[in-house]
């Protein structure tokens, strides 16, 4: 039986699909089943970002419109046998499918994968509700903006009254020069403001462009993006992980000093 | 042999559908007994009362109000035109009269409203919570919460300018008090969080001068309520 997130912000480009990657290999890193759901249905790019694009035959709209059966639109990962992709498609629109039937397709998933990870397009209409129609708990992902957080809180309201009451918080792309000029807000004034419980705050890091480019979610490697998400993974799987100190420098003797400091 | 006078009557009021050829004084001696009959159904209510069927002027009117308070326990508590004389019209204005004749009632509702969430009430409210920036709360009377103001409050929605809002922490977007919209000053919202007082700082919002005006809350302000 497995658990369903879904990764949502409200607000677009905030970090959701680049999370549902790296959380999904992450989770897929520590030997779960996995599966990752783009249900971002005429918009689609998970499929980019795991890199997986010209892997694709059929997608969502055509299993829940039985054109083809489950087996045949899971995508299976390039690295981890263990993970796989159900991606969205691109010549439909989110019309394309109704709460109900994403609860039916979620629920043919339940028996096989220990996780199920649906990212979830931004805004709050008919993408939002196919989203978060069978979900268990939620990643609201926002970044240290005040436009993300009205948003993102928003969202939070949504989750509470459609019955989703566990909701972590990612607090994504932060800068802790920034944050000490006092030019950006902390991790903890975000928590504050939002009244919900941290599961991990993430550094903007070039690296992060790189991968994305690339289609390799860099979670688990020496980046200190990686080590965040790797670290939120082995949260929602229970552990209790201590809060990285996101003040690390990325200057060659830090590198050095962050090797050693593995945890 | 048709009645002088028919009471069309609904819980909330009655409808005096009146013959209009008989003299007027035999129509309140009509209009007497049946009220004495609809005494016990009515029997110290408060009612809206319409005429149909016969132009009044405004002293027959008079008389007629006169006549039923008078001699019953009804207490009639406006006169509406005409149309329409459905139920619910009947209500809504019962409803005004009612609320403005109970100032200290209110409702209560614990929790916090996030951004886009909108609490409605027909009299004066408590929230024992916080009242985020995007979300409103709106009531006719007034508006306590016991916690942080950051979103928008309308006290006084029915047009009520001695409706107040208070606070334990006054950070509010936008206050309106009946037509009178008071807003924040212009800062950044960033600013507004960095600066945030950790301190508690109770205040009052209400109009003074055609104004909305802040002040902390002292026994002074209290007692010029």
């Amino acid at each position: 039986m497995s658990e369903v997130i879904v990764i949502t912000s409200g607000k677009g480009g905030v970090g959701k699909t680049t999370t549902t990657a790296n959380v999904g290999t992450g989770l897929a890193q520590l030997n779960k089943k996995v599966v990752l759901i783009d249900t971002d249905i005429g918009l689609r790019n998970l499929d980019v970002v795991m890199g997986l694009e010209n892997r694709i035959v059929y997608n969502l709209v055509d299993v829940v419109e039985g054109n083809c059966r489950m087996k045949q639109a899971l995508i299976k990962d390039k690295k981890y046998p263990n993970l796989f992709l159900l991606p969205s498609a691109q010549t439909r629109d989110k019309s394309s499918v109704n709460p109900d039937q994403m609860v039916e397709l979620v629920n043919e998933l339940r028996e096989e994968f220990d996780y199920i990870l649906l990212d979830c397009p931004a805004g709050i209409e008919q993408g939002f509700q196919n989203a978060i129609a069978a979900a268990d708990r939620a990643l609201v992902v926002t970044t240290p903006e005040v436009s993300a957080i009205r948003d993102a809180d928003r969202i939070i309201g949504l989750l509470e009254a459609h019955e989703i009451r566990r909701s972590h918080l990612v607090v994504n792309r932060i800068r802790m020069d920034m944050v000490k000029r006092g030019d950006m807000m902390s991790v903890e004034d975000v928590k504050e403001i939002l009244a919900v419980d941290l599961i991990g705050a993430v550094p903007d890091d070039e690296q992060i462009v790189i991968s994305t480019n690339q289609g390799e979610p860099l979670v688990g490697n020496e980046s200190l993006a990686g080590q965040a998400y790797a670290n939120i993974c082995r949260r929602i799987i229970g552990e209790d992980v201590p809060f990285l100190d996101l003040e690390i420098k990325n200057g060659v003797l830090a590198k050095f000093a962050s090797l050693f400091k593995k945890n | 042999m048709s009645s002088p006078v028919i009471l069309k009557s609904n819980r909330y009021g009655i409808n005096l559908v009146l013959d209009d050829e008989i003299p007027f004084d035999e129509l309140k001696e009509g209009i007497l007994l049946k009220f004495r009959e609809a005494e016990k159904f009515f029997k110290n209510s408060d009612i809206v009362i319409s005429f149909e069927g016969r132009n009044l002027s405004k002293e027959e009117e008079s008389t007629i109000i006169d006549l039923i308070t008078q001699n019953t326990t009804i207490n009639i508590a406006c006169i509406a035109d005409n149309d329409p004389q459905k139920e619910l019209f009947f209500k809504k204005k019962l409803d005004q009269h009612q609320t403005q004749s109970i100032p200290n009632s209110g409702e209560f509702y614990k929790g916090t409203l996030r951004s886009g969430q909108v609490l409605s009430c027909e009299s004066s409210i408590v929230i024992v919570g916080d009242v985020n920036p995007g979300a409103k709360i709106i009531a006719s009377g007034n508006i306590v919460i016991i916690g942080s103001l950051k979103g928008n409050a309308f006290a006084g929605a029915k047009g009520d300018e001695s409706c107040f809002v208070m606070a334990l922490d006054m950070d509010p977007v936008q206050v309106q008090i009946a037509t009178i919209i008071g807003r924040s000053a212009d800062r950044g919202p960033f600013e507004a969080i960095r600066n945030r007082r950790h301190a508690l700082d109770p205040q009052m919002a209400f109009v003074s001068d055609g104004n909305i005006l802040m002040e902390p809350i002292s026994k002074n302000l209290l007692n010029r309520l």
